[in-house]
């Protein structure tokens, strides 16, 4: 915005240097649309559902340590499994991906903001209540216990009669609301607010694939917010959408879910790929083997992941044209994701490898995601699949690709990126303790589970007979679970410790940065870029670099620069929609209180929120942002 | 933004203002996305309605229950109500803000009039054929499809009554511009899904 | 394309003034009313072949939307690539949808 404000005029005098509110302490994160800040709380709320979902995986462990464990029940095993999977990839992996996306993107286009700055604050609030909503369920009546995917007629009152799988469906569609903005806002970022001279075919990898990734969520979260609609009408106002007595189809339940969930996990990796993408060449000193191949890769990716969803349905019978299709179009993506495994691994070829702790997360991610790419080319033979189908076979497979692939690729984009977004040098000695625990950690936990499967151990069971030869299988898989744990307990020391350090980052601390974000200061200031720069090509700071420039050329003298004003109306809204959440989702419940009974039985709770909510949205349409402005003598005084 | 209000004081706004700006651009640019999001979202409700359409649980079908002159008259009215919407964005590039009001008050009023027919009809259906949300699975999927529709255009309706009292207190600028072009937007998409509604809905529900 | 340039070229463009008139808009109109008449009319007079009636009202309902949003969303009208990609995108997968509703819900 400020770069068209002074493309159209030169040097502008400050026609309105509205006084500018600045607030401090907790009411500055709550106000904040800075997309550096906005990072942070994504961070910080990203890893404390990742804490969460992690703790939720260790008891898992624990109860499976042996056959006939007593540890948990059952009912509380479903539960923890339901919450495992939805909060680790609802709240814990896409909160820490948007966390990446909202610190990297814009400084990485030249942009010095992203375009819609009170969307992202609404897109991170949003996330944050749906995510606070779904996990409320732990103490107001029993968590979701009908698995992530939440099939019918599992899912139903019928069969789940808690209002756990409610906590699911509106938790869900809240933050599903949260991440559709986000999407759409880091499209039309990077579609319009790229500086001059970055072509489409110049943008770094990591924003080609959150370009690709945003594009996935704008056509997939769509539907599973219709299907958590009909779930929830289901449910509350008894439709019959999946009830077979009254003509519903339970099978419609898992298209809709797995339309969505398939891309979803692309929506997961492809963002890795592209931290991958800027790691390695960055330690290689080398430009990314195969840019454009990897560009068209990506959107190869991005394509055959909506046309592959039924292979998560080989057994429930489609039909063997069916089936064969999906089979098909399934193993097609090993090829698109194969050039990229070649690709790095030529990057690497002839470079100058430095391992870092950053760089040995990357590298260690090549083989790793490989092996669970090779077991998903196994599952996608549709025949085999009847074997493997609801086994831990399948849950090493996924893990692989998530853990291994997703969660390595964020270990690696947050210790190289830790710098530019803090100011300060994660410990390089606990870093590569982390990644050493967390990946021999993960490699017991998960590659003995691929054994388990195809000796017929069912998943989602909480328990199992002993002399199946399961017993010490399952131990090692428990033992290694702990030493992931203590890998991230080394990831958070490394964390506190590094902040009682001085920020004293420099620019470029891995002196070997290729791209914008290592131009300016670490952390950057609030307007990013003093002057917008002016990019010649690939690797815009490397080019520089190469030709014995220390800095980038500007595309504009030094101006005033404006910006958004701070405002609380995201948070706002987001609370609305909370309360209006809690209010549909016991409006059926008989309290044995008249009060209570008169403000949920007859939706007024919900229309409190929804009157916060959409009252916030007319403020924000009344009164316009007329923002604020820096003045150059500010800027140079730095 | 800077530019923004000072060329709307002064009253000579460019041909088209709702690209006058950046933010005008991103917000137009975002709207085209949000609607490829809604693509999806009334795709996959209709998809819900196709698998469910003959899912009638000894309840009525639509070929017992729907009405085609009633269908008709609302598609007239949206149809036309787009038709004004049109005019207006027009008379907003001629910058005739007058002009520009009136259309708008056309357009909603006619939003409203369909508004109205639509709940006139689904109260037909529930008190006098017994055709409610519970019904079948058909009637649930016939609820949920038409109704988000129907959220759809009150949400649209509010929202362009909305901009016509901004439209009063700020006047024409290259604020307010791009928020009544988007709605126009909105306003053509909502048609749009209506001419499906009517056809595989209603029209395709008469033939069986 | 406008959104293909970059942020700092983007200053006013200078708009050729072409005032359209509201005659095409009206053409459009026009075309929209007889393309509904005609899949009301083959509905409402009955007897028509039930394939033939799905095709038949099927193509004036995409011609109807073809229309409409060319000319009264303007997506003809250059520097609209990108909202063409992505609408259809959108419709794309809104197909897919469909299609998976037709043939892979119900066993038979």
């Amino acid at each position: 915005m400020a770069q068209a404000a002074q493309s159209l005029n030169p040097s502008p005098p400050l026609r309105h240097d509205h006084s500018v509110k600045r607030h401090t302490g907790l009411m500055d994160w709550i106000t904040t649309v800075d997309h550096k800040k906005i990072a942070i709380l994504y961070l910080w709320a990203g890893g404390l559902f990742f804490g969460i979902g992690g703790l939720e995986a260790i008891l898992i462990r624990i109860q499976l340590i042996k056959p006939m464990n007593t540890f948990l029940d059952a009912q509380t095993f479903n539960e923890l499994i339901t919450m495992h999977g939805t909060t680790m990839i609802f709240l814990g992996v896409m909160p820490v991906i948007f966390a990446l996306m909202n610190a990297v993107i814009p400084l990485q286009i030249g942009a010095r903001d992203v375009a819609f700055p009170f969307l992202n604050a609404l897109g991170f609030w949003t996330f944050l209540f749906g995510g606070v909503l779904l996990n409320l369920s732990w103490i107001m009546g029993g968590a979701p216990d009908a698995g992530w995917t939440s099939y019918t007629p599992l899912s139903t009152t019928q069969y789940s009669g808690t209002h756990g799988v409610d906590f699911y469906t509106i938790g869900l569609q809240i933050a599903g609301l949260g991440t559709l903005i986000g999407g759409i806002n880091f499209l039309a970022t990077i579609i319009t607010m790229r500086a001059p001279g970055m072509s489409f075919m110049r943008m770094p990898m990591f924003v080609w694939a959150s370009f690709i990734t945003s594009a996935i969520i704008l056509f997939a979260f769509p539907a599973i917010t219709v299907g958590l609609v009909l779930l929830t009408f289901d449910r509350i106002l008894e439709a019959n959408f999946f009830d077979t007595s009254a003509g519903g189809n339970s099978v419609l339940w898992q298209h809709i879910f797995w339309i969505f969930g398939h891309p979803e996990v692309y929506i997961l990796i492809l963002p890795a790929f592209g931290i991958i993408s800027e790691v390695i060449p960055t330690f290689a000193r080398k430009r990314l083997f195969g840019y454009s191949s990897m560009v068209f890769a990506t959107i190869l990716i991005a394509f055959l992941g909506f046309m592959v969803w039924a292979h998560h349905m080989f057994t429930t019978g489609l039909g063997p044209v069916a089936n064969a299709l999906f089979s098909v179009s399934t193993m097609l993506i090993a090829v698109p994701t194969g050039i990229k495994i070649f690709n790095w691994l030529f990057t690497m070829w002839g470079g100058q490898v430095r391992f870092t702790t950053p760089n040995l997360f990357a590298v260690g991610f090549i083989p790793t995601f490989t092996m669970g790419g090779v077991t998903g080319v196994m599952l996608a033979s549709a025949p085999a699949d009847f074997q493997f189908h609801d086994t831990y076979f399948v849950v090493a497979h996924f893990h692989y690709v998530i853990v291994g692939g997703l969660v390595l690729g964020l270990f690696a984009g947050l210790h190289y990126w830790w710098p530019k977004m803090f100011g300060r040098m994660l410990n390089e000695t606990l870093g590569k303790w982390t990644f050493w625990t967390f990946i021999i950690g993960f490699h017991l936990t998960f590659f003995v589970q691929h054994f388990l499967g195809l000796m017929g151990m069912q998943r989602r069971v909480f328990t199992y007979l002993p002399n199946q030869q399961f017993d010490l299988l399952n131990l090692i898989s428990t033992i290694g679970a702990g030493l992931m744990g203590v890998g991230m307990l080394i990831f958070l020391t490394n964390i506190f410790l590094t902040s009682r350090k001085p920020a004293d980052a420099p620019d470029d601390p891995w002196e070997d940065g290729r791209t914008l974000e290592w131009t300016i200061s670490s952390p950057p200031p609030e307007y990013n870029f003093k002057q917008t720069p002016l990019v010649r090509g690939l690797d815009a700071f490397w080019k520089e670099k190469t030709s014995g420039h220390k800095t980038m050329t500007p595309a504009e003298p030094v101006g005033p620069i404006h910006m958004p004003s701070a405002t609380i109306l995201p948070f706002l809204m987001s609370v609305g929609i909370f309360i209006a959440g809690l209010g549909f989702m016991f409006s059926r419940d008989d309290f044995g209180n008249a009060f209570m009974g008169f403000m949920f039985n007859n939706y007024l709770v919900t229309a409190i929120g929804l009157v916060i909510t959409f009252g916030s949205m007319l403020l924000r349409s009344l009164y316009d942002d007329h923002g604020w402005h820096i003045g150059p003598e500010e800027l140079e005084g730095r | 933004m800077t530019t923004a209000h000072a060329e709307g004081a002064a009253g000579n706004l460019p041909h088209e203002p709702e690209k006058a700006t950046l933010e005008g651009r991103n917000k137009v640019l975002a709207f085209w996305l949000f609607l490829g999001g809604e693509s999806v979202l009334f795709g996959t409700l209709f998809a819900t309605f196709l698998a469910l359409r003959n899912q009638t649980n000894e309840g009525p079908s639509a070929n017992e229950l729907f009405h085609l002159p009633l269908v008709a008259a609302a598609t007239f009215l949206l149809l036309v109500s787009s038709l004004t919407s049109v005019f207006a964005i027009q008379a907003m590039h001629r910058g005739k803000v007058a002009v520009l009001r009136n259309w708008l008050l056309v357009t909603v009023f006619l939003g409203l009039c369909f508004l109205v027919l639509e709940i006139y009809e689904f109260s037909v259906y529930v008190r006098h054929e017994e055709f409610g949300m519970t019904t079948s699975a058909f009637s649930s999927a016939f609820y949920t499809l038409v109704g988000f529709h129907g959220a759809h255009v009150a949400f649209g309706i509010l929202w362009i009554s909305v901009l016509i009292g901004q439209l009063a207190r700020k006047g024409l600028t290259v604020v307010t511009a791009p928020k009544i072009y988007v709605s126009a937007m909105y306003w053509h998409f909502i048609d749009v899904v209506w001419v499906f509604i009517f056809t595989v809905v209603y029209l395709l529900g008469k033939v069986g | 394309m406008a959104t293909e340039q970059h942020p700092a070229s983007n200053g006013p463009v200078k708009h050729r003034h072409r005032q359209e008139g509201p005659q095409r808009h009206i053409v459009v109109f026009v075309f929209s009313v007889v393309l509904t008449l005609i899949a009301f009319a083959a509905v409402a007079a009955g007897g028509v072949n039930a394939t033939f009636a799905v095709i038949l009202l099927l193509v004036m309902a995409v011609l109807q939307v073809f229309l409409q949003m060319g000319f009264w969303m303007h997506l003809k009208d250059k520097g609209h690539l990108l909202p063409i990609i992505f609408m259809l995108g959108g419709f794309f997968i809104a197909g897919t949808c469909i299609v998976m509703a037709l043939y892979w819900v119900w066993w038979d």
